[in-house]
C-alpha cells in the first residue's frame, strides 16, 4: 500500500479522484487541440469552396501510396498505444515498455515516411514560396492548396513528434518501475493524446490525397 | 473495460474503412465521393473516440468535454459557410 500512497498528491482524497482529475484536465486540453485544428480545417473548407478544381488538381499531385501507409502505420501505432494501456492496467511491466517501445518505433516511421514524401514534394517543384512551379492553369490556386497542405501536414507533423517525445519518456518511466497496476496514469493520458493525433490524421488523409482520383 | 480482444477488432475495422475510403476515392461518384470520405473519416474517429479513449464507459462529463471541441468545429465551419456561400 505504501507505493500506492506515496503516488496520491496531497490535494486529492484517493488514487481514483486523482486519475479523474488528469483525465478530465487531458480531456479539456484535447479540446482545445479539436479547436486549434478546427480552425485549420475550416480555412481548408473555405479555401477549397472557392477554388475546388485547383485543389482537385493539387490533390492530385500529392503522394497518395506513402499517405496511405502512413494512414495504416499510425493507426497501428494506435493499437499498440492500446495494448500498453492493457499492459499498464495489469502490471506486465515488460509488455508495457515493450508495447511503448513499438509505439515509439511506429511514430518514428510516420515521420520518416513524411520526411521521403516531403522530400519528393520539394524535388517536384511543390513547395510553396520556396520552389513552386506548376505548368497547368491555375498555378496561384494550386500554390495555396499546397500552402494548406504543408500546413496542415506540418503542424499535424509536429504532435506526433512530440506525441513520440511523450511516449519514449513515459517508456523510460515504465523501465523504471514508474507505475503499478494502482498508479499509470501518465500512461493512460498520454494514451489520449496519441489516439486524438490520429483521429486528427483520418480526416487529414482523405481531405489531403484523395480529393479527385477517379 | 474493454479488453485486447476489442482494440484488435477497432484496429482492424479501421483498416478495413482505410481500404474502402482509399478505393472509393477511384470510382467517379461526383461530389459524393467527398461525403463519403467525411462519412468514413467520422466512423473511424468514433470508433477511436468511443473504444481506443474509453469514452463509450467514461464519465459523462468527460463525454460532454469531448463534444465541446467537435462542436465548436461544426459551428466555426457551418457559420463560415453560411458567410461565404451567400456573398
Amino acid at each position: 500500500m505504501a507505493s500506492v500512497l506515496s503516488t496520491v498528491a496531497p490535494q486529492f482524497d484517493d488514487a481514483e479522484q486523482q486519475r479523474a482529475a488528469a483525465t478530465l484536465g487531458m480531456w479539456i486540453f484535447l479540446a482545445t487541440e479539436i479547436l486549434f485544428f478546427g480552425v485549420l480545417f475550416a480555412a481548408y473548407t473555405l479555401t477549397r469552396v472557392r477554388h475546388p478544381e485547383a485543389f482537385a488538381a493539387g490533390s492530385r499531385l500529392t503522394h497518395v501510396t506513402l499517405a496511405s501507409l502512413n494512414t495504416g502505420v499510425l493507426l497501428t501505432s494506435s493499437l499498440t498505444m492500446a495494448l500498453a494501456g492493457h499492459a499498464a492496467r495489469t502490471g506486465a511491466r515488460r509488455a508495457l515498455v515493450a508495447w511503448l517501445g513499438l509505439t515509439v518505433a511506429l511514430g518514428a516511421g510516420f515521420l520518416a515516411i513524411k520526411g521521403i514524401e516531403y522530400r519528393l514534394d520539394f524535388t517536384e517543384h511543390l513547395v510553396p514560396a520556396l520552389n513552386f512551379a506548376y505548368a497547368g492553369p491555375r498555378a496561384d490556386q494550386v500554390e495555396l492548396f499546397f500552402f494548406v497542405y504543408f500546413l496542415v501536414t506540418g503542424v499535424h507533423a509536429l504532435h506526433v513528434f512530440i506525441g513520440v517525445a511523450a511516449i519514449a519518456a513515459i517508456a523510460v518511466m515504465a523501465s523504471r518501475r514508474a507505475f503499478t497496476p494502482a498508479y499509470f496514469t501518465p500512461v493512460e493520458v498520454t494514451g489520449l493524446y496519441w489516439h486524438l493525433v490520429d483521429i486528427v490524421w483520418l480526416f487529414v488523409y482523405p481531405l489531403l490525397y484523395l480529393v479527385s482520383r477517379a | 473495460m474493454t479488453g485486447p480482444r476489442n482494440d484488435v477488432l477497432v484496429w482492424l475495422a479501421l483498416l478495413a474503412l482505410l481500404l474502402l475510403t482509399l478505393g472509393s476515392a477511384y470510382v467517379p461518384l461526383g461530389r459524393f465521393n467527398t461525403t463519403l470520405h467525411l462519412a468514413i473519416a467520422a466512423t473511424q474517429a468514433a470508433l477511436v473516440l468511443l473504444f481506443s479513449m474509453h469514452l463509450r464507459t467514461a464519465h459523462p462529463l468527460l463525454r460532454a468535454v469531448a463534444a465541446v471541441g467537435f462542436f465548436g468545429i461544426a459551428i466555426l465551419i457551418a457559420l463560415s459557410l453560411a458567410d461565404v456561400m451567400t456573398r
